[in-house]
């Protein structure tokens, strides 16, 4: 047995011994609330064990291992459902971030970014990434929150939007504007900010499938220290890229983070199609076949970066492949599981689990597509930094951020 | 399971590609469309001597004991070179029947020649529209083999068949040379592929295996043929698509490379992704030959390859507009290709249904 393979067992176990208290099952029917508390609880022992922070430095109190531990980890983890998804974003963006460029409020770095890491990883403190605007999604560029200097500090105003877990949240990053009068990328600043300080207004929004993980962020004549920068002034954006780079090498699933293809095999198993079986319809037989070889080609994908990396080597970027093809696809089978059920599938649990239910993964599928890069982002990311094709046309190139029409 | 190519099978890889850029040209394969009966014979000659018509067949028989996986690296470079010759394909669909078969003297008979490029041979497993009819048509009784099979690849050259026949009410493999049939030849959109209607009027036939044995065996030498295949597929498609790339970053309109207008490129992104979901199941498949799971991998190849090859072939030719259905441009023969191939090795029906077969036990 590998090295990599026993840490796999190993991590296997130990989650298979936390998952009666803290698995999917032990959770059905609990409200978002007793999630999170039992979700804290979880995070502070897998810190214990070991299991947190596993590709960061010891000396800010993660394990010090590499990517294909922590990917091996976290696919491990997928399987058993653990409550780990108020801290995702947390620890993959922010707090890394933080590690690199943060300090206190009053300037001071080592002890005070250790001790938020430590609380971060044992879910006592959560982070959460302040980007997107009602003016910049996909075009972060064209963010609108500003800052203006006050006294040795800053003074924010504006709005953030699709904020993921904002109102759990501790802190936060965010790339706001401070000067409007050049190009849009240049005007942009990094920083951090108290979720708690004063005139930061948090309010969810509920989203198609009924929960509320997302938020409206409202920042009035927000107080910040100069201290509380992680960028230079004007350099936000090429951070704001690094954070988005950070999670480069992640457990992917090529189900689109719906239900597997058994589930829906499964299903097709105990229907009927005109009174027949429904699994001799050659329509149910071509999706079947059409989702493995999709799902089967991106799994292989998958195992040949990882065979890439423990080979020292730097994986392809058809990685990037993952999230496109693995969600819309889950966003069709979903809806053909539905269909397939006639009017028995008319019927909904807002709180089912979207990796079993068909009709929660249908309705929940949308956010995959747009959140974390938009399939449309994905597309030209692919066709310009892959294939070398060009830019779109961009009217803001070159012009003032205050001069392009809004 | 899947893997990284090792410095041999990338020196395959590189060197295949290599010459066949000097030594397949669009002009020869142009004209080919045209003559019904011929196939690329410099190509062929290039193989031999390349030693791929030996890579994947046993040392003791004359070959180099390779596998599926450098076969496919081979197939790889054919298929963007939309090489004009089926039987790097069919031909070792005949050698695995035989190795298959277990039959030392056919063996040693035939093997070291088609490692040498001295015969040629072919699969005739399919019937009308059947790639593998449950209960052959063709019968075969008392040493004789006696029917019809349609369209069979390299049928005009070939000098034996693997055959897909009834004996005595249960299916068989039997082994015919084709001296001693009727062919006729098809005329095709793909006519280097050598398409014939076989008839066999009490041909001579040796049994390489019957019942359930022969159905695992013409599985399993249909699903071996179906990677290679595969391979030559996300060759054409690869090849597609970055022909594509290259006309939209210099072809202009409305005052800019066509390749900037997202209508092109997302097509072109996801000419991208067919073919990288392709080439990971045809490695995924290659090293996964003689595993359990070996029918299902090839399956997800077969499907996926020639999903990417038709659509790439499309979309290309679409991206190119009026110059891309031009016969001197060349487009078509890769058109004609995606669909020769996505028919030669068992249509899509047949490989969704096996698949789903493997799958779930029912069969369709």
């Amino acid at each position: 047995m590998s090295d990599l393979e026993a840490y796999r067992a190993k991590a296997h176990a130990w989650l298979e011994s936390m998952s009666p208290k803290y698995g999917r099952e032990a959770r059905r029917g609990m409200t978002v609330e007793q999630e999170l508390a039992l979700g804290r609880e979880f995070q502070a022992l897998k810190y214990e064990a070991g299991y947190a922070g596993i590709n960061w430095p010891k000396e800010i109190g993660g394990q010090g291992l590499g990517h294909l531990e922590k990917i091996t980890y976290d696919s491990e983890e997928m399987q058993f459902g653990m409550p780990t998804v108020f801290f995702g974003i947390s620890l993959g963006m922010p707090v890394p971030i933080l590690i690199r460029f943060g300090q206190g409020a009053n300037g001071e770095h080592n002890e005070w970014v250790k001790e938020r890491v430590v609380k971060a990883l044992r879910g006592e403190e959560i982070w959460c990434q302040l980007f997107s605007e009602p003016a910049g999604g996909s075009d972060l560029g064209g963010l609108r929150t500003r800052a203006e200097p006050d006294g040795n500090g800053w003074k924010m105003n504006g709005q953030k939007v699709w904020t993921s877990w904002a109102q759990y949240c501790d802190y936060g990053v965010i790339v706001v504007r401070t000067d409007p009068t050049v190009e849009k990328h240049k005007g942009l600043t990094y920083f951090w900010v108290d979720m708690k300080a004063k005139g930061v207004d948090v309010r969810p929004i509920k989203l198609a499938g009924g929960d509320s993980h997302v938020n409206e962020v409202f920042f009035d004549d927000v107080r910040m220290e100069d201290s509380q920068r992680m960028s230079p002034v004007g350099g936000g954006f090429g951070v704001a890229l690094t954070t988005l780079m950070i999670e480069r090498y992640i457990a992917t699933d090529s189900g689109g983070f719906g239900p597997h293809l058994d589930v829906f095999t499964d299903l097709v198993k105990g229907l009927e199609i005109n009174g027949k079986p429904a699994l001799a319809d050659g329509r149910v037989r071509s999706a079947i076949a059409r989702n493995h070889a999709m799902r089967g080609g991106l799994d292989s994908i998958t195992k040949r970066a990882f065979q890439m990396m423990q080979a020292g080597m730097e994986p392809g970027p058809e990685g990037s492949l993952q999230k496109l093809v693995a969600v819309r696809s889950r966003q069709k089978l979903s809806e053909l599981a539905m269909d397939l059920q006639g009017n028995l599938s008319l019927h909904f649990d807002p709180h089912a689990y979207v990796k079993e239910d068909w009709s929660a993964s249908w309705l929940n599928a949308p956010t995959g597509r747009i959140a974390g890069g938009s399939d449309e982002v994905l597309l030209n990311t692919i066709a310009e930094r892959v294939l070398g094709l060009p830019q779109d046309h961009r009217p803001d190139k070159g012009v003032a951020f205050n001069q392009i029409p809004a | 399971m899947s893997i990284l190519y090792d410095e041999g099978q990338q020196a395959i890889a590189t060197e295949s590609r290599r010459v066949l850029d000097a030594r397949v040209g669009k002009d020869r394969l142009l004209k080919l469309l045209e003559q019904v009966g011929e196939y690329d014979q410099p190509f062929w000659d290039t193989a031999v001597e390349q030693g791929w018509t030996a890579l994947a067949i046993p040392e003791e028989h004359g070959g180099l004991g390779l596998g599926l996986v450098e076969l496919g690296l081979v197939a790889l470079a054919t298929g963007a070179a939309t090489a004009g010759a089926p039987f790097l394909t069919v031909g070792y669909g005949a050698a695995q029947a035989l190795i298959g078969s277990g039959q030392a003297d056919l063996q040693a008979a035939w093997l070291p020649k088609l490692a040498a490029g001295e015969a040629l041979a072919t699969v005739a497993f399919a019937e009308g529209n059947a790639p593998l009819p449950p209960l052959p048509t063709t019968i075969f009784a008392g040493g004789k083999l006696s029917g019809a099979k349609e369209g069979v690849t390299g049928g005009l050259k070939a000098d034996f068949a693997i055959v897909w026949a009834a004996h005595e009410g249960k299916p068989a493999l039997v082994l015919a040379e084709l001296k001693n049939a009727a062919r006729t030849a098809v005329e095709s959109y793909d006519n280097s592929r050598l398409y014939a209607d076989i008839a066999f009027a009490g041909a001579p036939a040796t049994l390489l295996a019957e019942g359930d044995s022969a159905l695992a065996l013409a599985r399993d030498v249909l699903a071996r043929m179906a990677v290679v295949t595969a391979h030559e597929q996300v060759g054409g498609a690869e090849a597609l698509l970055y022909i594509a790339r290259d006309y939209a970053t210099t072809r202009r309109a409305f005052g800019q490379f066509i390749g900037a207008f997202q209508s092109i490129k997302h097509r072109i992104s996801e000419m991208y992704g067919l073919v990288e979901i392709a080439r990971a199941n045809c490695i995924h498949a290659a090293a996964s030959e003689g595993k359990d799971n070996f029918l299902i991998a090839a399956a997800d190849a077969r499907i996926s390859a020639t999903d990417a090859y038709d659509t790439n072939s499309r979309d290309c030719v679409q991206i190119h507009g009026g110059i891309g259905v031009t016969w001197e441009q060349g487009l078509h023969l890769h058109m004609r290709r995606a669909r020769s191939l996505a028919v030669e090795l068992g249509n899509l029906y047949y490989w969704e249904d096996l698949l789903v077969e493997q799958l779930t036990g029912v069969a369709a």
